[in-house]
């Protein structure tokens, strides 16, 4: 009896193990089958490819041919799924969230930010069937036709179903950097930035998101404005400042630190006067919105999670030399620059160089060793008046060039604006009327009017104005950063964030710098151009060309 | 202004779905009351931020396909454009070179409207065959600082554009010069909407398809405003 209730316990141990391992196996089949069906959809979602291999078909409006990637659904429905607005055109979130939500579980968006109240609208859950019809025959679930822009695709079961599985996976969840109570951001200063500038740029980020957190306290359900009507989670916002030391090869992993201990929604502004490349490659290795940045040397490699104010020196040389190309037949035979030993120095100089290549316009390297007369004297040497000149120099040694200039024969002398920073009090009235400046910024009465509002809001505050410049910048984001997450309401995803940038950041008013600020899907520059400007008879920096485009 | 000014003297059909009105029940609006009463009822359309959002993909009800006024004059402002080939030139020029005109604005970075704007004239020119030689298909980018001459050159072989078909970019200020004078200015890129626009000859009146016209509907009121302009 006792052997036999041995034998039955063995067994039993035996067969729970069996069926252990079984269900193991079955489950880790499973979801290598759920993977390999979400990563087909994602094919088809991303780039309009089949499982066959064969290019996603549609037809538009039943007319019109769409193929590959044109054919895809994150052409129109983006990356994150969340849809987008173009014109009058709503295009939806069909993340799996919204498209399959009921009534006890249903998520809400902003469609369309001009007219508040217009929020997805509540529909019964699509199911298989009914997600088959209407990407095949373009009915909703309600049975009502779809707008023409959405196409109808000839997809079989399969396809369908892995389209299904893809959208369950996309934006599912809250991205990292979201907590119950807060939103955390963080903001970036390398080393060699004055701390003074640091100062003043974290007590306007402090200010912002205490007035935002603050007015977000008081809320209690009040209506200031019909965004308001639509319910959300009231988060803090929350500043942590990466700091970096010591030299650039160690900042990602002085990054990789900060964000092991706290990861970060997204990062806003940021101050360097050297390389951003360890930053542009962090943030796109993390999947993470690096928000606009006051910086001067961005990569020009592009990629999804950095968006920019402007190409900065690189896209001061590719004006100049448009200019200089346009002049024609008045064009230079040989541009000497000069520049001082550094990193920026360096990056200017050489995207000078690549800029005029094939121009006809032979390019001289002098680097300004020093301030003293022999090294000013050393760089200016064996100039004639046909040769232009252009100093990537900053107000200090612009000014110790110009006192050794006084009998320079060059027949244009240009200046970078970014390298001068607006600060001429050092230069004589003599040597900037020679001046033409490569200026990426606003000028004169459009540029005060620009940044009348962050004049006000300073004073409110307290804060200093130093630089209107990069003060305008930080302010544009913190205005902007307030715009889209109004409009994110609780769908806090950073593929979203950008996609909203793309297409706000024209729409709202500039307070910045800059004479307009704009961007679209793929763009990473807002800030496409710049004057070239002289100093009028009062002083003033005056356009002396029209805006440049390159 | 512009709109008000020409849709004063316009007729206007409204093109349901699968059910095209006859040219010959188009609403003739001639004494002064029923321009008024037309400019009142097609005003709220053409302004800024006024148009009820349309849903992709969401429940609504059956729309129109598009809508076609009649204009008679767009005062064509003397701004320069340069073409996709870098060649800049005065945009009257470009348009009144005595070739019918067929006119859309797009942006190249556009992901939902312009692609279908482009794939219809993609499809009009096919459909043309070797009548589209004398045709003049004009695309203005609305977003000129991105869209450069090389950039456009791009777009343009992605559709396959044949040598009738130019892209024009140019100045922001011209860009939006021309959007204004054609009213179909909505204060950003990002608020545009679908209109082609066509003339036979300057001095003939313009057809305005406003929405989205499928190639088969922009050819049949291609046909209609050559044989109008006899």
């Amino acid at each position: 009896m006792y052997r036999e209730f041995c034998i039955t316990r063995q067994s039993s141990w035996l067969f729970l193990f069996i069926c252990l391992v079984f269900s193991t196996v079955i489950n880790a089949k499973s979801n290598s089958n759920n993977n390999d069906l979400i990563e087909l959809g994602r094919r088809i979602y991303v780039e309009g490819i089949l499982p066959s291999g064969k290019s996603l078909q549609g037809t538009r409006a039943k007319s019109v041919q769409v193929e590959g990637d044109a054919a895809a659904c994150e052409t129109c429905h983006r990356r994150s799924g969340m849809g987008s607005l173009e014109g009058n055109i709503v295009v939806p979130p069909i993340t799996g969230r919204f498209l399959f939500a009921t009534d006890d579980n249903r998520p809400i968006a902003l469609v369309d930010p001009r007219a508040p109240k217009n929020v997805t609208r509540a529909h019964a859950p699509y199911n298989e069937k009914s997600f088959g019809k209407a990407l095949l025959n373009g009915l909703s679930v309600s049975g009502r036709n779809m707008n023409a822009l959405m196409p109808q695709y000839a997809l079989n079961n399969k396809e369908i179903k892995a389209l299904m599985a893809y959208l369950h996976s996309l934006s599912a969840e809250l991205s990292p950097g979201i907590t119950d109570d807060k939103v955390h951001f963080a903001t970036i200063v390398t080393p060699d930035v004055d701390p003074k500038q640091s100062d003043v740029m974290l007590k306007m980020i402090n200010a912002a998101f205490s007035q935002r957190n603050a007015a977000q306290e008081n809320y209690s359900g009040r209506m200031r404005m019909p965004l308001d009507l639509i319910p959300r989670t009231l988060r803090n916002w929350d500043l942590k400042v990466w700091e970096l030391k010591g030299t650039p090869d160690t900042w990602n992993a002085q990054l990789e630190e900060n964000y092991r201990r706290e990861p970060v929604f997204a990062v806003i502004s940021g101050l360097s006067n050297t390389t951003w490349t360890p930053f542009h490659k962090f943030c796109e290795q993390q999947k993470l919105p690096c928000m606009l940045p006051s910086i001067n040397l961005p990569p020009q490699q592009t990629s999804f999670y950095s968006l920019y104010y402007s190409g900065g020196l690189e896209l001061e040389t590719k004006v100049l030399a448009k200019h200089l190309r346009d002049l024609g037949a008045k064009s230079p035979k040989r541009l000497v620059q000069i520049y001082r030993d550094n990193e920026s120095g360096h990056a200017a100089s050489h995207a000078l160089t690549e800029a005029l290549r094939d121009s006809g316009i032979q390019v001289i390297d002098r680097l300004l060793a020093g301030q003293s007369l022999d090294d000013t004297n050393e760089a200016l040497k064996d100039l004639s008046n046909e040769d232009t000149v252009m100093l990537w120099l900053d107000p200090s040694d612009l000014s110790a060039v110009g006192k050794a200039a006084t009998k320079l024969a060059a027949s244009a002398i240009y200046a970078s604006g970014i390298f001068v920073k607006d600060d001429f009090s050092a230069i004589s009235k003599e040597w900037l009327s020679r001046l033409h400046v490569v200026y990426p910024y606003e000028l004169g009465d459009k540029r005060q009017k620009n940044v009348s509002t962050l004049v006000k809001w300073l004073k409110t505050w307290n804060l200093p104005l130093v630089n209107d410049r990069f003060q305008s910048e930080v302010f544009f984001n913190l205005l902007f950063l307030t715009d889209l997450f109004s409009q994110m309401l609780d769908n806090l995803y950073r593929d979203y964030m950008i996609e909203r940038a793309e297409d706000m950041l024209s729409l709202g008013s500039n307070v910045s710098v800059y004479p307009h600020l704009s961007l679209s899907r793929g763009q990473r520059f807002a800030s496409k151009g710049a004057y070239i400007a002289r100093f009028d008879e009062n002083g003033n920096l005056a356009a002396e060309s029209e805006w440049i485009v390159p | 202004m512009d709109c008000a000014v020409n849709l004063s003297n316009d007729s206007a059909i409204r093109h349901m779905k699968n059910k095209p009105i006859k040219i010959s029940k188009i609403i003739k609006l001639t004494n002064l009351t029923a321009a008024i009463l037309a400019t009142t009822l097609l005003w709220p359309s053409f302004t800024m931020g006024k148009e009820p959002s349309q849903t992709v993909g969401e429940e609504q009800p059956p729309t129109q396909d598009y809508i076609r006024t009649t204009v008679n004059n767009y005062f064509i402002p003397d701004v320069d454009v340069i073409r996709m080939d870098n060649n800049k030139l005065s945009l009257i020029n470009a348009l009144d070179d005595g070739r019918p005109v067929m006119m859309n604005f797009i942006f190249a970075s556009c992901s939902a409207i312009c692609p279908m704007l482009s794939h219809t004239f993609m499809q009009v020119q096919k459909k043309l065959g070797k009548e589209s030689q004398n045709v003049h298909l004009v695309s203005i980018s609305i977003d000129p600082e991105n869209d450069t001459p090389a950039v456009l050159q791009a777009y343009a072989k992605k559709f396959q554009a044949g040598s009738q078909w130019d892209f024009y970019t140019g100045k922001l200020e011209s860009s939006v010069a021309i959007q204004k004078a054609f009213n179909v200015y909505r204060g950003d890129k990002m608020n545009h909407s679908s209109v082609i626009l066509m003339r036979a000859k300057p001095g003939k009146p313009w057809f305005r398809l406003e929405g989205f016209a499928s190639p088969q509907a922009v050819m049949d009121e291609y046909r209609t405003m050559l044989e109008n302009s006899k």
